[in-house]
């Protein structure tokens, strides 16, 4: 690299740095993180569904726990106002914590109990207190361009479309997908993982939650989404069973589901496909709309 | 904007750092402190070192000292004293980077003599390989001269910090020379601003994002990843390691001119190589140097037949993987890096003289060849990187593939292209008076749309 002037070289080199900088300010002032900009880690996917759920109007319906149920993707449920608050790779007692120190509740909160082994996101919910969001002070240019590009390319479609795929695709037959090597090393992994410590530390934050947000008026049912047989007998499923249903007896607590089981498919025995996740989906609304009557 | 402090020590792309190097540089330059030039720069080198691994300083002092002790003896007897400071050296490397290959570090009592026990409980030393090559420099090239250096210069050159934990790894012929009185009228405040934000662009809005998307090469992730998505990646992680190790490059050289210290520069557009052996004079240049100075010349380099020549390429390769680390997979990356060179050696005098489009083609090849090895420096587990292979040629059926966004890649992947087409070609002619406007931009940029923290690949060596 050859030199130059030294001073006014460098003095021009701050000042288009200075610029840009401020062009990216002025314009996260004025246009937000409207964009909703393409996440490439489950920290940036956190932040903006947490973002997301902070800047729009406090929805009926919202749903809690771990990557199982970040599978249920919004667009799956015929209601409108739900919200899926999920984290892949975190505790339900996070997103929980973080509804619970908003001013306005939700009407239903579904929490799903399947895995309790990681613990509560103290930092997170701190972040995210009292309808405080975590948003840059400036917008990154290129995942807003990309992110427009996205929106521009991707527009998702009006709800009778959006029926319609969802039709076709329940019409479809179950996946033929062989997921034996997974399926045996999630086994593995959970028969090897003891979740007795991390478990009752999430059961005994969502106790304290629960009695919370139902004393302000919202209604929380535990939910727990069917597993492969061989996960379902896995130790670390038995063992955190046996604690979260020592500690919430109550039967009314629960809500049942009952998809068709022989149809369900999973990517690994634990995370399910997307048509069955569409099933489970339906199975929750049945039950939601039992528990209405 | 990421959180760029890593707990437990200051790294370049941290806020401590900026700061150290600041207070360093402004008392550098002090009148009063003149005198103190190089002690003051030891002594910010044993405390940069000493923020990210305390335990371990008395290790670095003892390499130093041991060196020293070394090399002086070495003026009395050359014959002795010099291959017993470059065993002395390579036992520290084999002892601390090899030793996980015979014992568990799990393991509470490996031994049960205490004293050794501790030292086998030891951590790597954060940049032993490097400044074991530095010692082994001194030791060959000084005992050549007339009266030993002192032990401040000794000191400031093996563990001067910019320089310390990844190189470049600087041959003392060439910095000796350089411990002199500095002042601040001579540096290139240009020049040093130049690397280091060429540096910080680099590793934190290329290889940083690039490194979210590559991280899904690792085992068991890269079985969630579509086939056509684990080609991107390989290529992904191509311009990543180069784009993290030319950014820890750079960075180093900035600071060392900052200081009035000319270190090597480390990579010379390394992707456009048309032969394996261009490559190499290319790519890690201070390394392949030093490999060529000290072990493959002293070998007989080509001077002693074809035969041996590949005997020499291939020796010199795979001790050459093996001191990234102690694995299969290095081995083998640095085996067929080797393998390469001696098949290219009797077609480089006949495609020499071949126009454009059959030097594209050899680019492409060279390129292609280059990418797919760094699957296994990416995965030393030998078996995931053969697995990760495989997949590459296995069509997947998963169901939740991972989603990789291609458009954001390319944005990010395209600086490295960019360079490597000769945009510094442009900047050196009709675009030069935007240049401090491109530079500024590509600040900013770093800062604005930097990848989450990640350590320099290059550190972990």
């Amino acid at each position: 690299m050859q030199s130059a002037s030294g001073l006014p070289w460098l003095i021009k080199c701050a000042g288009a740095a200075a610029a840009l900088l401020l062009a990216c300010g002025l314009a996260t002032v004025r246009f937000g993180a409207a964009l909703q900009q393409p996440t490439v880690t489950t920290r940036d996917g956190t932040i903006i569904t947490l973002n997301r759920y902070l800047s729009e109007p406090v929805p009926d319906l919202v749903l809690v726990g771990s990557s199982v149920a970040w599978r249920l993707k919004e667009n799956y449920f015929s209601r409108p106002r739900v919200r899926n608050l999920a984290l892949a790779g975190g505790s339900p007692a996070t997103s929980l914590g973080i509804i619970a120190r908003q001013t306005s509740l939700p009407k239903i909160v579904l929490i799903e109990t399947n895995v309790l082994t990681r613990l509560p996101d103290d930092a997170l919910i701190a972040k995210f207190s009292g309808g405080a969001r975590s948003e840059a002070p400036f917008l990154r240019p290129v995942r807003t361009a990309v992110a427009a590009y996205e929106t521009w390319n991707h527009t998702p479609p009006d709800p009778a479309a959006a029926r319609a795929v969802r039709d076709r695709l329940l019409s479809e037959p179950p996946s033929s997908f062989d997921n034996k090597v997974y399926l045996d090393r999630a086994v593995q992994q959970m028969n090897d993982e003891d979740p007795t410590v991390p478990t009752r530390v999430n059961v005994a934050r969502m106790q304290e939650l629960i009695d919370e947000i139902e004393r302000r008026g919202s209604r929380a049912f535990l939910l727990e989404i069917p597993f492969a047989a061989e996960i379902e007998h896995s130790r670390m499923v038995n063992m955190s069973k046996a604690i979260v249903h020592a500690a919430f007896p109550d039967r009314g607590r629960w809500l049942p589901i009952d998809p068709p089981r022989g149809e369900l498919r999973w990517a690994d025995g634990v995370h399910l496909d997307e048509r069955s996740a569409l099933l489970v989906v339906r199975a929750i609304e049945s039950a939601l709309a039992g528990r209405d009557r | 904007m990421p959180d760029r402090t890593i707990r437990g020590g200051m790294t370049f792309t941290s806020l401590q750092f900026a700061l150290f190097v600041a207070v360093v540089f402004g008392a550098y330059y002090l009148p009063p402190l003149r005198r103190f030039q190089v002690q003051l720069l030891v002594l910010a080198s044993l405390v940069f070192y000493g923020s990210g691994q305390p335990a371990l300083l008395p290790l670095l002092l003892l390499a130093v000292l041991g060196t020293y002790l070394c090399l002086v003896l070495a003026f009395d007897n050359r014959a002795v004293w010099m291959p017993v400071g470059i065993v002395f050296n390579l036992g520290l490397l084999a002892f601390f980077k090899y030793k996980l290959l015979f014992i568990d570090p799990a393991a509470v009592h490996t031994t049960g003599v205490a004293p050794l026990d501790v030292l086998l409980r030891l951590p790597l030393p954060i940049g032993i390989s490097f400044f074991v090559f530095h010692n082994i420099s001194l030791l060959v090239d000084l005992t050549r001269e007339k009266q030993p250096p002192r032990l401040r210069d000794v000191f400031l050159y093996i563990i001067f910090f910019p320089q310390l934990v990844s190189g470049p790894i600087t041959r003392a012929g060439q910095f000796m020379p350089q411990i002199a009185p500095k002042r601040l009228f001579d540096v290139d405040l240009v020049e040093a601003a130049k690397w280091i934000l060429t540096g910080y662009f680099f590793k934190l809005y290329v290889a940083n994002n690039l490194n979210e998307m590559t991280s899904y090469m690792d085992y068991p992730l890269y079985e969630t990843v579509a086939t056509p998505d684990r080609w991107l990646l390989v290529f992904l992680y191509s311009y990543q390691i180069y784009a993290d190790f030319f950014g820890y490059s750079a960075i180093a050289l900035g600071l060392g001119l900052l200081f009035g210290y000319r270190l090597p520069v480390n990579f010379n557009l390394p992707y456009i190589s048309v032969s394996f052996s261009e490559f190499w004079t290319r790519w890690h240049i201070s390394l392949s140097t030093w490999l060529r100075t000290y072990l493959y010349i002293p070998l007989g380099g080509n001077r002693k037949g074809p035969v041996r020549t590949c005997l020499n390429l291939m020796i010199v390769m795979t001790l050459g993987g093996l001191w990234h680390g102690a694995s299969l997979s290095y081995a083998l990356w640095g085996m067929l890096h080797g393998l390469l060179l001696v098949i290219e050696r009797p077609f480089l005098r006949l495609l020499g003289e071949a126009g454009p489009v059959v030097r594209v083609a050899r680019m492409g090849v060279v390129f292609f060849c280059v990418t797919m090895l760094w699957i296994f420096f990416k995965l030393p587990n030998f078996d995931h990187a053969v697995g990760y292979l495989s997949g590459m040629f296995s069509p997947t059926d998963n169901p939740n593939p991972t989603k990789l966004y291609r458009n954001m890649a390319l944005l990010y992947a395209l600086p490295v292209l960019v360079q490597h087409l000769g945009i510094g070609a442009l900047l050196d002619g009709r675009l030069r008076r935007w240049e401090p406007y491109l530079y500024g931009t590509l600040a900013a940029m770093a800062w604005l749309e930097a990848g989450a923290d990640a350590a320099f690949i290059y550190f972990q060596f």
